[in-house]
């Protein structure tokens, strides 16, 4: 098997890694606003800032497959 | 894209597809500027597709954000309009929700002009890449005005730019970003704390060993991941509608013109529809920039392991 074609796979895993993250963070993040509807505002500014580095990290994932590819 | 170039060479669609897409997106050569300028140290300043667009950014950013505020402070606030009221509404948002719970409230008057220019020059350059200026300039030029190959009109064109699509704006944002967690931390503590504060206090020797490299590290990872978030999220979007939109070209070229005309149908509203996301990449993207700069000065400021 040439090596490249292991590259777009690669790119897949990461990318069901950050899905799984954002979804887990999703998830645990309606369940605490269910829980304490006041606080939803709290909790939704708790949670964005790890929800956009996990989805930097995705991004990130894409541009080096890309420049792999490339290079 | 593809009407704009005059191109009669005899690859066939799926060769040229690739390569129209990446000139699309990336920036002019630089052998053909747009405007010659000298080179400074070894630097050659002259001024292609994204230089051009950075300019006309700047230029509307100020033109319709600077002037009406302007207007506003010098008639004593008289005289309201809904621009203006519109531009305040991000201001208080930028300030309460952004700098001031990550900043601290004796902090928020010194840093929330640097946020708010972060928000409104990604916000303004995201938005005008959605304009398909220069697609539409290359039409014309196509069909009406018909000007030779290296004409002004045609260096502009292929394809629209998003400024910031361009991974050395981004830097420089990022490295503006970079510089005021190190002017951040030293204003507040002193130069010497400052670095000290790098990692926590009062942990067993042998841990600061692993710690230091990591959190040097740090320091540059993380002005290093909003760049490429930035770009790369802006450039991907793009790919994707242009990628969606040469579908048609190629089934037509693999079948028939007739098959090509018929993935018309369902090419064109997918693009439109990405392009609807494309719009609320843009918000999200600006306020996503402004928001980790803004925890990264904060995190300088109130140090907290």
């Amino acid at each position: 098997m040439d090596g490249t074609l292991l590259v777009p796979i690669g790119l897949g895993i990461v990318v069901i890694g950050a899905a799984l993250g954002i979804s887990k963070f999703a998830a645990a993040a309606a369940e605490a606003i269910a829980r304490q509807p006041e606080a939803a505002d709290k909790i939704s500014g708790v949670v964005q800032l790890p929800l956009f580095l996990l989805e930097g990290v995705a991004i990130l994932a894409e541009v080096f497959i890309f420049l792999m590819l490339i290079l | 894209m593809v009407a704009a170039n005059s191109s009669h060479s005899n690859q066939t669609v799926l060769e040229q597809v690739g390569p129209n897409i990446i000139h699309h997106v990336s920036n002019s050569d630089i052998t053909h500027p747009i405007i010659q300028l000298p080179s400074f140290f070894g630097i050659d300043f002259s001024v292609t597709k994204h230089v051009l667009m950075l300019w006309l950014v700047a230029f509307i950013v100020s033109i319709v954000v600077i002037l009406p505020i302007r207007k506003y402070l010098s008639s004593n606030g008289k005289k309201k309009s809904n621009w203006v009221s519109l531009i305040e509404y991000i201001v208080e948002f930028v300030k309460d929700t952004i700098a001031a719970p990550n900043v601290g409230p004796n902090w928020v008057m010194t840093w929330t002009p640097l946020f708010l220019t972060f928000f409104f020059f990604i916000l303004f350059a995201n938005g005008i890449g959605m304009i398909p200026i220069f697609d539409t300039i290359g039409l014309l030029d196509r069909f009406l005005l018909k000007t030779d190959s290296h004409s002004t009109i045609n260096n502009l064109l292929h394809g629209g730019v998003t400024a910031t699509g361009n991974f050395n704006v981004t830097a420089g944002l990022a490295a503006v970003t970079f510089f005021s967690i190190i002017i951040a931390g030293v204003k507040k503590h002193g130069f010497i704390k400052h670095w000290a504060n790098l990692v926590p206090h009062g942990l067993a020797w042998p841990v600061y060993i692993i710690l230091i490299p990591i959190e040097l590290m740090g320091l540059f990872v993380k002005p290093f991941a909003l760049t490429m978030r930035l770009a790369a999220n802006m450039t991907g979007g793009h790919i994707a509608i242009l990628a969606l939109l040469s579908l048609m070209a190629i089934i037509g070229e693999m079948f028939s013109a007739a098959a090509g005309i018929g993935v018309a149908f369902v090419s064109i509203p997918m693009a439109a529809a990405i392009s609807g996301l494309e719009i609320i990449v843009v918000l999200v993207q600006a306020y996503v920039f402004t928001l980790l700069s803004a925890v990264f000065v904060g995190m300088a400021i109130n140090v907290h392991h």
